[in-house]
């Protein structure tokens, strides 16, 4: 359990860095970013194989309906996604936190939102070269398919501040900024987690648009992608 | 393994060191721009130049030794100072370059001039260093402004004389390298050969002509064809110090590579890959990271490469590739601290390391302003300190310790208590002298070996 704390921590720690090296006079520092990807890598391995963490809920059928008001225009790409079942889905490219009142209660206890309430609407996050394909319910049974579950079923949830989520989905939005190392995290993730915004992404969030790739050469993030991410990550993707 | 030792004076580590010199504004007088970025001896020693955020470098000269001031013999006083490099900012990418001097490499001098190379992130550039001190007077045709005189006054012809005047050293850019790199330099150096020098980035290296600014070849490239398959970078690179076809570089993974020029034109396959294969009881998530080297250097005698990554120096046999020769534990109580470090960015700090003149000991900094030196005969080492109130004009520096909880004498540190703002990254020792220059922070200290000094 403590190595999943600290593992946690380093993989906010460390998307608080890439988010903050966009600020960073002279440019991206590759060097520096690409260690930091490393360690958030080995951190998310860590935090995802160790027993007892939050599992892998039953696949949500396909056609499954959307109980939620339909989502705001920032992430009517996704608007026919079905929502996960609780606990929410814990695949990597899910974008866990829909820019809805309801969130907040998954802000700051997950244990209390858990199996309380239908689970925020999970908008699944893509990946850069499938976000053509957003938005069309087939693909979301296919993709379950394809990333093995390797999570047994849930158990009851675990007591508050242990039982946060990764925004893994935050980090494959990353990846599209960076285009650098990251495609370990995309192709082969199991599933993510869920975890409260940090309250200054929040504040900081906003229409921040694409921007030039924070590495010379890389291309930008593209519009839609951004527009389906929740204030927080959009905070982070915005380099 | 001992190595014989190529005639340095016995025992250098257990030398006295005591401040010479003491540059740089105190403390709380410190702008961003004066924090020292590089530090570097000329060939022969009587030059020290440093650099500097601002993109300014510092030259200094050691004053010749006169019998008349047993006390002021070779002092290091300022002889030029120089903006080198200016912010920039490419439009293209919207970013802006740092003027930050990130390394400055002398040339061997070939003439009354002297010349070195200093680069930023982006752009190297090539200074010629002149002394002027004497001036010629008395022209027929012009008068003292340079005025031409009216031919009417003109009645008699003078030969031209020299006279002396206030020594002026004059610095001119000969030559600017800009457009070769891609990625952040990280490091350059000259080939034995005085023609060519190359100069690194993250992923590139490339090799210059020094006479020849618009073309270079690249002779590395480990830039993957998919950015997203990127693992590692370049992280130092040096030319051998004999061998004009040798050159090593060092990668974020903790390998280093030699490669030879004769064997292709683009060296992209090691010649020789030196690597140790990781400690699996020392596996944490920062592994990857501390396992970084960077600094590398060869020896002197060319038979040894000096590497450094965050914990540790190593000397690696350029004959054995399994492992290095030589492994010294700069300030292994960090390891427990490895997260903490990484919260405040100091587990991505840099530093140099550095051989005296004879190879013999081997010298590199660390926190709190300490720097450390290892004897490779004796196996014994130092830990001295670069501070204002630790250091009295030739008063013998004093030992540090850092304990570890245990036992704790009455001048130690507590690991706890070290300031991790003042870092010691680097270092420079004179070619051939028991001299070394210490960056911290602005300041410039220099310490002599106080036998050295009474030598004189």
């Amino acid at each position: 359990m403590e190595f999943k704390l600290e593992a946690h921590r380093i993989v906010s720690i460390s998307l608080g860095k890439i988010y903050s090296a966009r600020g960073q006079r002279g440019g991206l520092k590759l060097h520096k970013n690409l260690l930091v990807s490393l360690v958030l890598r080995s951190a998310r391995q860590v935090y995802l194989s160790e027993p007892g963490c939050p599992p892998e809920p039953p696949p949500a059928a396909a056609g499954h309906p959307e109980e939620e008001p339909p989502p705001p225009p920032r992430t009517a790409a996704w608007a026919t996604e079905e929502p996960p079942p609780p606990p929410p889905q814990d695949e990597a490219e899910r974008d866990c936190q829909a820019p809805r009142p309801r969130r907040c209660c998954c802000g700051e206890n997950r244990g209390g939102c858990a199996g309380a309430s239908p689970p925020p609407h999970c908008p699944r996050k893509r990946s850069a070269g499938e976000r053509g394909q957003a938005g069309s319910p087939v693909k979301k049974p296919r993709r379950e398919e394809e990333e093995p579950p390797p999570l047994p079923p849930p158990p009851p949830p675990s007591p508050p501040g242990e039982q946060e989520d990764m925004e893994t989905s935050n980090v494959a939005s990353l990846i599209s900024i960076f285009g650098s190392s990251f495609s370990g995290l995309l192709s082969k993730e199991p599933k993510g987690r869920r975890r409260p915004p940090l309250d200054g992404g929040e504040a900081a969030a906003g229409t921040a648009p694409a921007e030039a790739a924070a590495e010379p050469g890389q291309i930008c993030c593209d519009e839609p992608v951004l527009r389906t991410l929740n204030p927080w990550s959009t905070a982070i993707v915005a380099f | 393994m001992s190595q014989k030792q190529a005639g340095g004076p016995p025992g250098e580590s257990a030398a006295d060191w005591c401040l010479y010199q003491l540059n740089g504004a105190a403390e709380f007088e410190v702008s961003e721009a004066d924090i020292i970025s590089t530090v570097e001896f000329n060939h022969t020693g009587e030059l020290l130049a440093t650099g500097d955020k601002g993109g300014r470098v510092v030259i200094f000269q050691r004053e010749p030794e006169s019998k008349n001031e047993p006390y002021n013999q070779g002092e290091y006083n300022v002889y030029s100072t120089f903006q080198s490099h200016e912010p920039e900012f490419d439009y293209l990418k919207s970013l802006e370059i740092e003027e930050k001097i990130n390394k400055i490499k002398w040339l061997p001098q070939q003439n009354a001039a002297h010349s070195l190379l200093s680069t930023n992130d982006k752009t190297i550039k090539l200074w010629k260093i002149t002394e002027r001190d004497k001036r010629p007077e008395g022209y027929n045709l012009k008068d003292e402004e340079g005025k031409l005189k009216d031919l009417s006054t003109v009645t008699s012809l003078q030969v031209p004389v020299l006279k002396p005047m206030d020594l002026m050293v004059e610095v001119t850019p000969r030559r600017i390298f800009a457009n070769g790199h891609t990625y952040h330099v990280n490091s350059i150096s000259v080939n034995s050969d005085c023609e060519t020098y190359m100069s690194a980035d993250d992923l590139r290296i490339n090799l210059w002509h020094l006479a020849i600014t618009d073309r270079s070849f690249n002779i590395v490239d480990i830039k993957p064809a998919n950015m997203e398959d990127l693992t590692e970078v370049i992280t130092a690179s040096e030319f051998h110090p004999h061998h004009c076809n040798l050159f090593v570089y060092s990668s974020s993974k903790g390998s280093l590579r030699l490669c030879d020029m004769r064997a292709s034109a683009l060296c992209d396959k090691h010649s020789k890959l030196y690597e140790e294969p990781e400690d699996p009881s020392n596996r944490s998530f920062f592994s990857e990271i501390i396992s970084s080297v960077s600094d590398v250097k060869f020896s002197h005698s060319g038979r040894y490469m000096l590497t450094r990554d965050y914990l540790t120096v190593k000397v690696w046999d350029l004959n054995m590739e399994t492992k290095p020769v030589e492994t010294y534990q700069v300030h292994d109580y960090l390891r427990s601290k490895l997260c903490s470090l990484y919260e405040n960015d100091c587990i991505f700090d840099k530093f140099e390391c550095a051989w005296n003149g004879s190879d013999s000991v081997i010298m590199t900094g660390a926190y709190n302003n300490f720097f450390r030196m290892f004897d490779r005969n004796t196996k014994r080492d130092v830990t001295l300190e670069a501070s204002r109130e630790s250091s009295k004009p030739r008063a013998i520096l004093k030992p540090r310790r850092v304990c570890v909880g245990g036992k704790r004498r009455k001048d130690d540190i507590s690991v706890d208590s070290l300031d991790f703002t003042k870092k010691i990254l680097h270092t420079a020792w004179h070619p051939t002298e028991n001299i070394i220059a210490i960056a911290a922070t602005n300041n410039l200290y220099i310490f002599q070996d106080k036998v050295n000094s009474e030598m004189h």
